[in-house]
């Protein structure tokens, strides 16, 4: 097991630094990197002196260890745009696409097993039809239009919600939550739904795969024959066979959430990264991207790590140097 | 004599496929005894495995139990609701599988699928069921065995494997074991020490079993009496020597033929010409009549049952018995 553990450490490793060498070559090797470092409107002296100060005008080799050094140390730069260190700016925007993608997954997966499994177990139920249908609705119809639907009916129709913006927040760890007040939780729950559809969709198609492909096994007529009652069989024995890949489309959607809520976050003016990379690249804030670039990379790294790790702890058999006879 | 076990009468069993009605089990009658050790044997397709899921009430759509009785201690399990039915299997009527590779669910390990088996019927604590599943590895023959219960199916050998689904069948004490070729897919000498624990433990705890096989030699060494299963008909039964010696129906003196161990040395061993008729399309009167050496016109009618002394066979032309 530790030795799994180093391995997927190592390969995580591996898989950032060549992201880093990607990016790198993106953005020194290709483009001009004392534009990215500083202010198109800067003087010529300023500009001298920085080249000189990032060691630009050392060989490429050399700037890129430099360029390495700065990561790990978490100097990204200055936003042209804000004046600030691109690192506390995105920090700054993170906690908030971090609650709202993970609420979305959550909502997603914690309402889309239960029903895609029943889906799976009785295909001709009623409800079935009716999960399946809301399923085919989910990927077919875009997100932005769901958003706009999702404003008029609650937040101008109904005016049970409100229609964008993030809330009150409350300070925890020095960083602000939504999720942690009543109130936080009403500005972050139409979003937050917006994005669950297509990953609600997507959680009942594969329940439902797994279920009746699970139903048709021996083990789950040995389980019946022992005289397990079928909610018993869906619960302990359907579920924990296919969790494997629930667990992956979890982490891959909880990657392209954190990434790409773009659209949701504009819809909502949701102050998140996706709304800040935007604005960033309408305003040519290139350390921002970077910054973004990098960070993005490092998110779905971590979160196919704790996936990988995951899969040793759903299925036993992954496991290597376990107590095997 | 004692009130019987089991008393399985006219059962059919039917699936109402596409392409048209498979009649796989089309008419079964037998008698079972309390602690009787019955072999059903038959070449691949012929119903056996659904004649043991009707039995346990376990039939999959598109099958479906169309019409008979199934008295199971005095009780009718035909029409019995779906959840007396749940209660009844694994407690009373068990049943173990050919392949346990793919019975046991490989992400949980057996302490746990042997607490699920228990706590399906009772209210078992998790220590009191451990132990009660660590006692019945024990009896079939694991060693080691409370420590082992926190292994996983991927961890023993195939045998073991096996040995662990038997300990789930009997954890409940069931009256009834319907064993479909559980040492099939095990390597001989493993199959011949299983058989031969099955047995002892089968007579130790009184419990009846109802053992499938394709093979007359395993259920020769095995069982008390033994049905001989065609086109989903009982074609020929009887107590085991006596159908082995001098086999009333064609189609059992065919098994017998081919047989490597039940040939004299030197003969040759023969198999049974054609192949299985389908179920779909099966010819009038005696189904085996297209492939039987003894077939005449005669055979296109509906077979006649022939008693002889505790035998019975669906024959035009039954083989003399010698008595
Ligand atoms: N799910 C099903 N759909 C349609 N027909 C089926 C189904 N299951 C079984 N049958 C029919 O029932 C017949 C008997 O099947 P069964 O599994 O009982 O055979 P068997 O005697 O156990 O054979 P084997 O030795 O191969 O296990 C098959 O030939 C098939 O026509
Ligand atoms: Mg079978």
């Amino acid at each position: 097991m530790l030795g799994y553990v180093i391995q997927r450490l190592l390969q995580a490793a591996l898989v950032m630094l060549a992201m880093s060498a990607l990016v790198f070559a993106g953005v020194y090797a290709i483009g001009n990197p004392i534009d990215v470092l500083i202010s198109p409107d800067a003087t010529q002296d300023i500009r001298a002196e920085a080249i000189r100060r990032y060691g630009l005008d050392l060989p490429l080799w050399q700037q890129y260890l430099a360029f390495l050094g700065r990561l790990l140390r978490g100097d990204f730069g200055q936003s042209f745009v804000f004046g600030m260190p691109v690192l506390d700016l995105i920090l700054s925007r993170l906690p908030a696409t971090l609650e709202l993608a993970l609420a979305a997954v959550l909502i997603g997966t914690l309402l889309g097993v239960p029903l895609g499994i029943h889906a799976g177990y009785r295909p001709d139920s009623a409800l079935s039809r009716a999960i399946m249908a809301v399923s085919v609705l989910g990927f077919s119809v875009p997100t932005f239009w769901v958003g706009l639907i999702l404003i008029l009916t609650f937040a101008v129709n109904l005016d049970w919600l409100p229609a964008g913006d993030r809330g009150p927040t409350l300070e925890v760890f020095g960083v602000g939550w939504s999720f942690l007040t009543l109130e936080g939780l009403s500005f972050l729950l139409l979003p937050a739904l917006n994005l669950s559809l297509f990953k609600l969709a997507m959680m009942i198609r594969l329940s439902r795969a797994g279920t009746r492909e699970a139903m048709l096994t021996d083990t789950v007529k040995f389980a019946r024959a022992a005289g397990l009652s079928d909610l018993t069989i869906l619960r302990r024995h359907v579920l924990r066979l296919i969790s494997i890949p629930i667990v992956t489309v979890f982490g891959l959607e909880l990657g392209s959430t954190l990434a790409f809520a773009v659209v949701t976050e504009t819809i909502f003016s949701w102050p998140g990264v996706g709304k800040l990379i935007i604005d960033s690249i309408t305003s040519l804030d290139r350390p921002v991207m970077v910054a973004y670039l990098v960070l993005v990379a490092f998110l779905f790294v971590t979160i196919n790590l704790v996936v990988d790790l995951s899969y040793a702890l759903l299925d036993p058999r992954l496991r290597r140097g376990g107590a095997a006879a | 004599m004692t009130a019987p076990l089991l008393e399985v009468e006219g059962l059919r069993t039917h699936f109402l496929t596409r392409a048209g009605v498979a009649k796989a089990v089309d008419g079964v009658s037998f008698v079972l005894q309390p602690g009787e050790i019955l072999g059903l044997v038959g070449e691949s397709g012929s119903g056996k495995s659904v004649t043991g899921f009707s039995l346990i009430g376990l039939v999959d759509p598109p099958g479906r139990i169309v019409g008979g009785s199934i008295r199971f201690a005095g009780q009718e399990l035909v029409g019995l609701p779906a959840e007396q039915m749940r209660a009844l299997r694994g407690r009373r009527i068990a049943m173990v599988f050919q392949d346990p590779q793919a019975t046991l669910n490989p992400v949980l390990t057996i302490g746990t699928q042997m607490a699920l088996a228990l706590q399906a019927h009772d209210r078992v604590s998790d220590r009191a069921a451990a132990e009660r599943a660590a006692t019945m590895l024990t009896r079939v023959g694991i060693p080691d065995a409370a420590a082992r219960l926190g292994n996983y199916p991927h961890e023993f050998s195939g045998g073991m494997r096996q040995r662990v689904a038997i300990a789930m069948a009997l954890l409940n004490g069931p009256e009834l074991i319907i064993a479909d070729e559980p040492t099939t897919a095990l390597d001989v000498s493993i199959q011949a020490q299983i058989l031969h624990e099955m047995k002892a433990l089968a007579a130790e705890s009184g419990t009846a079993l109802i053992w499938i096989s394709h093979d007359l030699a395993t259920v020769s060494a095995l069982a008390h009496r033994v049905l001989v299963m065609y086109a989903g008909r009982i074609v020929e039964s009887g107590p085991v020597g006596a159908v082995l010696r001098a086999p009333l129906h064609p189609y059992t003196r065919g098994l017998l033929d081919s047989l490597p161990a039940m040939t004299e040395p030197g003969r040759r061993l023969r198999q049974i010409p054609g192949t299985a008729p389908s179920l779909l399309a099966l010819p009038p009167g005696c189904p085996f009549a297209p492939r039987c050496p003894r077939a005449d016109a005669a055979c296109t009618a509906p077979p006649p049952r022939v008693d002889h002394a505790e035998r019975r066979a669906l024959c035009h032309h039954p083989l003399e018995a010698a008595a």
